[in-house]
C-alpha cells in the first residue's frame, strides 16, 4: 500500500503534502504539550516497535504470509496523536532507507496511514469502546477499527491514484478495497491479540484507558 | 547482532561515499522532482536520466544486483496499472502506463543510489542542516538507534520460542504466540524508553541533543 514515485499525479501529491505536513505538526503541538521532553526518546522507540512489529512474519494460508501494519495498534496504545507521528515516522524511514514508498509519494502514504489509518481507525475504536465499555469494549473496538482502518486507507489510495489518472476508480477502488478486506481480518486478529495480551499484563500502558 | 541490511552498502568507499550528504540529498530530490514531473512520453530525457543513474552506480561500486532487486518493490502498484490499460477511455492507457513504470522505476533507483552511499546518520544529519524540523530528526535518531536493539530483543524471544515448541505447532497458535512476542515487545519497547528518558534527564537533557559533528 506504500505508493511508488510516479503512480500519482502533481494534483495529488502536493495538497496531500501539504495536509499532512500540517496535520503532523499539530499532533506534534498535541503531544509535546501533554508529554514535554519525554515525547523525544518515547516517540522514537515506539516507531522502532512498530518498525520491528511488521518484521513478523504470520501464516496466512498456503504458504503464504502476511505482517502486521499496526497503525490501530499504535493509537489504542499510543492515543490518537501520538500513533499518527509514529506511523508518519516510520513511513518516512521506509521511504528512504528502504524504497518502501516514494518520495513524493511520501505525503499521500502518511495521510492514507496516519491519518485515515490510525487517526480515523482510533476514532472508530473509540466509539465502540465508549458504546460497549470496559475491556470487551477496548477489545471488540480494536477489531473493528483495525479492519476498517486497512480497507479506509486502501480506499482512499485508490481515489488519489483515479485522481491522478493514474487508474479509473471503477477499477481501483473495488480491487484495492476487496484485496484490503481479506488483509483487515488478519490486522484485525493481530492486534486484538496484541491489545489483549498488553490489557492482561500492563492495562496502564494503554491509552486513557480510564475514560472507557 | 548481525543487521547489515539497513544502509548495507553505505559504507563502502567510493568518490560518491565521499561526498557531502547534502549535495546528495539535494540531487536525488532534484532528480526526482525532475522525473515525476516529466511528460510521461519522454523517452529521450528517460533515457539520459537512465544513463546518468548507471554511470552513478558503476562510479558508486554498489553491487548492481542489489540495486536491481530494491527496485522490484514496484510490482503490486504496477499490477494495478496494468489491468487498468483497457479501462482508460480517450487516452492512450499503454502510454500512459509505461511513463508511469519508467518514472517510479527511475526514482526508486535515485533513492536506492542515495541510501546505498550515505550512511544513516548522516543523512539525517544533512537533513537538519537542511532546516528539517529537529523534533523529526531527533525522533528518527532515537528510532534508528533503538531499532537494532528492538530487533536483536525480538529474535531472542524467537529464539526462545523455537527452542521450547518442538514438532507441530497449530497455525492459530503459531498466531496467538506471535503476537504475544508483539505484546511483549511493546511493553518492554515503553519501559526502555522510559529507563532511556530517565538517563537522558539525569545527564541534563532539556529538548535539545547537542552533537560533537
Amino acid at each position: 500500500m506504500h505508493i511508488p514515485d510516479g503512480f500519482l499525479a502533481v494534483n495529488t501529491w502536493a495538497p496531500a503534502w501539504v495536509i499532512s505536513v500540517s496535520g503532523l505538526g499539530y499532533c506534534i503541538r498535541r503531544v509535546s504539550g501533554a508529554l514535554k521532553d519525554k515525547m523525544i526518546p518515547l516517540m522514537g522507540v515506539m516507531a522502532a516497535f512498530i518498525f520491528a512489529g511488521q518484521m513478523l512474519n504470520f501464516p496466512v494460508v498456503a504458504g503464504t504470509s502476511g505482517h502486521l501494519l499496526g497503525g490501530v495498534l499504535a493509537a489504542v496504545l499510543l492515543g490518537p496523536y501520538a500513533g499518527a507521528i509514529v506511523i508518519a515516522v516510520v513511513l518516512t524511514i521506509q521511504c528512504l532507507v528502504f524504497q518502501d514508498g516514494g518520495l513524493t509519494a511520501l505525503g499521500a502514504n502518511i495521510f492514507n496511514m496516519s491519518f485515515v489509518g490510525a487517526m480515523g481507525g482510533y476514532m472508530i475504536y473509540n466509539l465502540i469502546r465508549k458504546a460497549i465499555g470496559s475491556e470487551k469494549g477496548i477489545l471488540a473496538g480494536t477489531a473493528v477499527a483495525a479492519w476498517a482502518s486497512v480497507v479506509l486507507a486502501s480506499s482512499v489510495c485508490a481515489v488519489q491514484l483515479a485522481i491522478s489518472g493514474t487508474s479509473p476508480l471503477r477499477l481501483a477502488l473495488p480491487a484495492m478495497a476487496l484485496v484490503h478486506m481479506l488483509i483487515g481480518i488478519g490486522e484485525a486478529v493481530i492486534s486484538v491479540l496484541v491489545v489483549g495480551f498488553v490489557l492482561k499484563t500492563r492495562p496502564d500502558l494503554i491509552y486513557n484507558k480510564e475514560d472507557a | 547482532m548481525q543487521h547489515s541490511y539497513i544502509d548495507k552498502y553505505a559504507g563502502l568507499d567510493s568518490f560518491l561515499h565521499g561526498l557531502d550528504p547534502r549535495a546528495k540529498v539535494i540531487v536525488s530530490f532534484i532528480f526526482i522532482f525532475a522525473v515525476v514531473l516529466s511528460n510521461p512520453t519522454a523517452y529521450l530525457s528517460f533515457a539520459l536520466y537512465g544513463l546518468a543513474l548507471l554511470i552513478l552506480l558503476a562510479v558508486s561500486k554498489v553491487p548492481s544486483s542489489f540495486v536491481f532487486k530494491k527496485t522490484l518493490i514496484v510490482i503490486p502498484f504496477v499490477a494495478l496499472v496494468a489491468l487498468s490499460i483497457p479501462f482508460m477511455k480517450g487516452k492512450d492507457g499503454l502510454a500512459l502506463f509505461t511513463g508511469i513504470l519508467i518514472k517510479s522505476y527511475l526514482s526508486i533507483f535515485c533513492m536506492t543510489m542515495l541510501t546505498s552511499t550515505t550512511k544513516f546518520p548522516r543523512l539525517l544529519k544533512a537533513m537538519e542542516r537542511m532546516k528539517v524540523p529537529s523534533i523529526f530528526i531527533m525522533i528518527m535518531s532515537f528510532m534508528y538507534r533503538y531499532l537494532f536493539v528492538l530487533i536483536d530483543e525480538f529474535h531472542r524471544m524467537q529464539r526462545a520460542r523455537d527452542s521450547r515448541s518442538l514438532g507441530r505447532v497449530g497455525r492459530w497458535d503459531t498466531v496467538k504466540v506471535l503476537s504475544n512476542i508483539i505484546g511483549v515487545l511493546f511493553v518492554r519497547s515503553y519501559e526502555r524508553a522510559e529507563r532511556v528518558y530517565l538517563s537522558m534527564c539525569s545527564r541534563g537533557f532539556n529538548g535539545e541533543i547537542k552533537t560533537l559533528d
